[in-house]
């Protein structure tokens, strides 16, 4: 179970959205998440849906990356489902003991969870198909401006960048840590929850201290090598934008053009 | 005691990068042995040996320990990881007990034995790997790199294991520490008569340790024998990308220059014999 963790995980692939300048995946992310918002009818979450369908066939990725992304916040779903599902007032359709669900829960359950749902989807297609230079390149850029304001954007971009470059080095030592205990007889899967709890200490105290020993040994490097975080610096791969950029614009504003249309309006 | 049958690996199974690692594999480990795993980086030895403690299960071919085949249904591994003891590399990352004693008795524990007996091997072990008793009581965090090495092998050792896998033991590690760990295993083995299988890429060590050598290419087994036997093939193993012990490449050279040996020496103690026995013979010949 805690093997095949992929947020933040680049699947290589030559396809036409992983070619997208980083700035505009993120601007598509965030303008399909405000649609999210923006939908009144759940049945609209079907047409949503079959849009981040085609975008991950676009993307030549596997739909079973799609579900991937999911596993890690199944709970929270559930959650959100379950109370929604009774704490909505309304016309009552059944009684549970002493819960009542009425037909708005129901739909207002469904509705909230795929939100989440497909929000975590969009997202898990943005690491996919960008890496984190990329990642980080784009939100500095993106955001860029407010460094007139002196936020330091570009300390930022960096941090964001480390973090996203550990998470797969955190995993890696996670399966050896798991291996190697494994070997002095811990179980991970077939035990109490109360033992299971003492055994991941013996994962987490050891990822924790090479987690703090890499960055330790990472700031020395990056210090050695006359890094100070100032100045303006040339870049190994600058962002351009291309004439794919601009289709994606022009798509993407017609989306949510459409979604607001469709929300003002209030036809469905 | 251990028989490997036609091991076959593949790793990320049915995906993109699905990726044949190991291929029909098959050797044994008997009591006592000494066992020198060496190959290339990539050539599959770390996958191979994470099959010995079933850490990893082949998907063709079967391991035998003891006679019994450990993929059989109902066979239960935690008992396995008790008899086949598995040092990884750098295994003082793995530390994390409050103190030194407490971290060594956790494997033992961990696998049925009660406090008591558990504290005693630990206390046994950590006498072994040369860790004195002031330092039991310490956080293992506040030792210095070898001696946090030493501990965690002894955190192994102390599971009492009939056969001891360890991978690079010695990377990183001064000389004299080095040697140090290297015959305190050749004591154990002696004294408790277990298996070791030491992989390495340091070939001197092997020649001077082991008394069987297996040498993996391509995942696949290319060579096994006794070391003699083995490093005395260098073409064969430069060809494959892998060294030979300096001294062999050496006396290797004195051959060509018509120095009248039969082979070449793969130790350095071996190849003085040889020399000084030449000379004598000489000597006695004037």
């Amino acid at each position: 179970m805690i093997r095949d963790i992929t947020i933040g995980q680049y699947y290589a692939q030559d396809s036409s959205i992983h070619k997208l300048d980083s700035r505009t995946k993120l601007m598509g992310v965030l303008i399909y998440i405000v649609a999210l918002f923006l939908v009144k009818n759940p049945w609209w979450y079907l047409l949503l849906f079959a849009v981040i369908l085609a975008l991950y066939r676009l993307a030549k990725v596997p739909y079973g990356y799609l579900l991937r992304g999911l596993k890690g916040i199944v709970i929270l779903l559930i959650f959100t489902f379950v109370f929604r599902l009774i704490s909505t007032p309304g016309i009552p359709v059944a009684q549970l003991w002493i819960f009542t669900i009425t037909g708005e829960g129901i739909t207002k359950a469904i509705s909230l969870t795929v939100r989440i749902a497909l929000m975590i989807i969009g997202a898990s297609l943005l690491s996919y198909t960008s890496t984190p230079r990329e990642l980080a390149d784009g939100l500095e850029k993106a955001f860029g401006f407010l460094e007139k304001i002196h936020v330091p954007i570009h300390d930022m971009a960096v941090i964001v960048m480390i973090a996203f470059r550990f998470i797969p080095i955190l995993i890696e030592e996670t399966n050896v840590l798991m291996d190697a205990q494994a070997s002095r007889g811990v179980e991970f899967e077939k035990c109490s929850v109360w033992k299971k709890c003492r055994n991941i200490f013996s994962l987490l105290l050891p990822l924790f201290l090479s987690a703090v020993r890499r960055s330790s040994d990472l700031a020395m490097a990056m210090e050695a090598r006359g890094y100070s975080g100032e100045g303006e610096t040339s870049r190994m791969y600058p962002l351009r934008y291309h004439s794919g950029d601009r289709i994606a614009y022009v798509l993407m504003f017609l989306f949510l053009a459409g979604v607001i249309v469709m929300r003002v309006v209030n036809i469905y | 005691m251990m028989r490997i049958e036609r091991l076959g690996f593949t790793y990320s199974k049915n995906t993109v990068d699905e990726c044949r690692v190991l291929e029909d594999i098959s050797f044994h480990i008997q009591e006592g042995e000494f066992i020198g795993l060496i190959g290339s980086s990539g050539s599959g030895k770390t996958t191979l040996i994470k099959h010995l403690n079933g850490l990893l299960k082949a998907d063709s071919g079967a391991v035998y320990f003891q006679g019994q085949n450990i993929y059989d249904k109902g066979y239960v591994l935690s008992k396995l990881r008790k008899e086949v003891g598995l040092v990884f590399q750098y295994p003082e990352h793995q530390l994390f007990g409050r103190t030194v004693l407490a971290d060594v008795c956790f494997g033992p524990q961990n696998l049925g034995m009660s406090k008591e007996e558990a504290e005693k091997s630990a206390r046994d072990c950590l006498e072994l790997v040369g860790i004195n008793e002031s330092y039991y009581h310490t956080s293992p965090f506040e030792l210095s790199g070898g001696q946090k090495r030493c501990v965690a092998i002894a955190g192994i050792l102390a599971m009492q294991p009939k056969i001891l896998v360890m991978d690079e033991p010695a990377a990183g590690l001064d000389p004299e520490t080095k040697h140090m760990i290297f015959d305190l295993v050749e004591e154990i083995r002696k004294k408790r008569n277990i298996a070791i299988v030491l992989v390495s890429h340091h070939m001197e060590d092997v020649a001077y340790y082991a008394n069987k050598v297996l040498v993996l290419h391509q995942g696949r087994l290319v060579l096994t024998g006794e070391p003699e036997e083995v490093f005395t093939k260098t073409e064969f193993l430069r060809e494959i990308g892998m060294d030979v012990p300096q001294i062999t490449s050496v006396t290797e050279k004195l051959m060509k220059e018509g120095f009248p040996m039969v082979n070449p020496a793969i130790t350095v103690k071996e190849a003085e014999e040889r020399i000084l026995k030449v000379f004598r013979e000489r000597g006695g010949a004037e």
